[in-house]
């Protein structure tokens, strides 16, 4: 249950961003999210929902982008993409392989709703 | 109006600054940092009870627990200097509280830091202490799966390590299927396998302790 340790990262990062700013609400959040992280998307906004009570952000919509694994051999080149990380090359059997894609853990952008411009 | 705020960082980014600046002051200092990684019962801190004794190096360690300083109580009575840190709940160790838990550690002192990571075979391999590597630690009771089960901290350890050999004969476990599996996940891996209360496979252990050390200090 990781998942509210993220949350509470996520959310010191987005208040921490909202200081010196003109935000009335943070209304999307989208997030990338590697295969290898272990990271179940319910259980991460379960947690989101609840935490962010109170906050900036309670009610945004946290949307997540699963990042499938990528994998390259960097004997051969071979690339492939798996549901599991294997750490031999299908085609030449090298041990020599790399995870490209599926470590990512990311907040790509935030939607956020302006406070109305005071008038004079 | 609603407005687009491009960030492309890491969520975990602030926790990730902690970790490369114990790595670094692990670096500069030549310290080796091992993060122990296993269930709770794999017998983490029965290992350390008995291989600090026989360890001919000057080392501290760094336990986690939800709750209560037992293992550290353990850890105090060989003599090492040993600090522990209480999650509160957490189940895992970030690299804040090891950051924090590191003041009362004598860095200059010693040439390796065990942090027994607390009892989890998930979380805690999400979380970059800013260790040296990953050592998971699996023991033949829990059964011959793990590998396949929790493949993230079996991909990311340097050193897997199987213990309560000494079981075998009562248990169904497939040897040859979990180192096959962990060869999969992770074919650079160290393997080792250790009976640790009669004291079966430490002195393999203690062998490439030295030369991790020696490793990381480029000689
Ligand atoms: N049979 C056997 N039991 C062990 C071995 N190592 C640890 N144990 C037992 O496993 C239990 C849990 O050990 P402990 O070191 O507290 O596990 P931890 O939670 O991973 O720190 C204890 O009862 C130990 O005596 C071993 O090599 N063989
Ligand atoms: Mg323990
Ligand atoms: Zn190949």
């Amino acid at each position: 249950m990781h998942e509210m340790s993220i949350v509470e990262a996520l959310m010191e990062q987005i208040i921490e961003m909202s200081q010196d700013e003109d935000w009335e609400a943070v209304t999307r959040i989208r997030l990338k999210v590697g295969a290898m992280r272990q990271i179940v998307p319910d259980i991460l906004k379960f947690c989101f929902d609840v935490a962010s009570k109170g906050t900036i952000m309670e009610n945004a919509l946290l949307e997540i982008d699963e990042i499938p694994l990528l994998i390259k051999c960097d004997e051969c080149g071979y690339l492939w993409s798996d549901r599991e990380f294997l750490g031999m090359c299908p085609k030449c059997s090298s041990i020599n392989v790399n995870l490209l894609n599926g470590m990512e853990l990311e907040l790509t952008n935030l939607e956020v709703e302006m406070k109305h411009a005071k008038t004079c | 109006m609603p407005r687009l705020v491009n960030v492309k960082k890491s969520v975990m980014a602030a926790d990730e600054e902690h970790a490369s600046f114990i790595r670094s002051m692990m670096k500069q200092k030549g310290v080796l940092m091992i993060n122990m990684i296993g269930s709770p019962g794999s017998g983490k801190t029965t290992l350390l009870e008995k291989l600090l004794p026989k360890l001919n190096l000057r080392c501290a360690v760094i336990e986690g627990d939800v709750a209560t300083s037992r293992d550290a109580e353990r850890i105090a009575v060989t003599g090492t200097p040993v600090v522990q840190i209480n999650t509160q709940g957490g189940c895992h160790l970030e690299a804040n509280l090891v950051r924090k838990a590191l003041r009362d550690i004598p860095i200059d002192d010693i040439d390796v830091l065990f942090v027994e990571n607390v009892g989890n075979l998930v979380c805690p391999a999400e979380f970059d202490l800013g260790e040296t590597f990953k050592m998971a630690i699996s023991s033949v009771p829990e059964g011959d799966d793990k590998p396949l089960k929790y493949p993230s901290l079996f991909h990311q350890a340097r050193a897997v390590l199987l213990t309560k050999v000494d079981v075998l004969p009562y248990i169904k476990f497939d040897r040859s299927a979990f180192w096959r599996d962990v060869q999969k996940l992770n074919p650079g891996a160290d393997k080792f396998e250790l009976a640790v209360i009669e004291g079966k496979g430490l002195d393999d252990l203690i062998g490439a302790i030295e030369d991790w050390l020696k490793d990381i200090r480029g000689n």
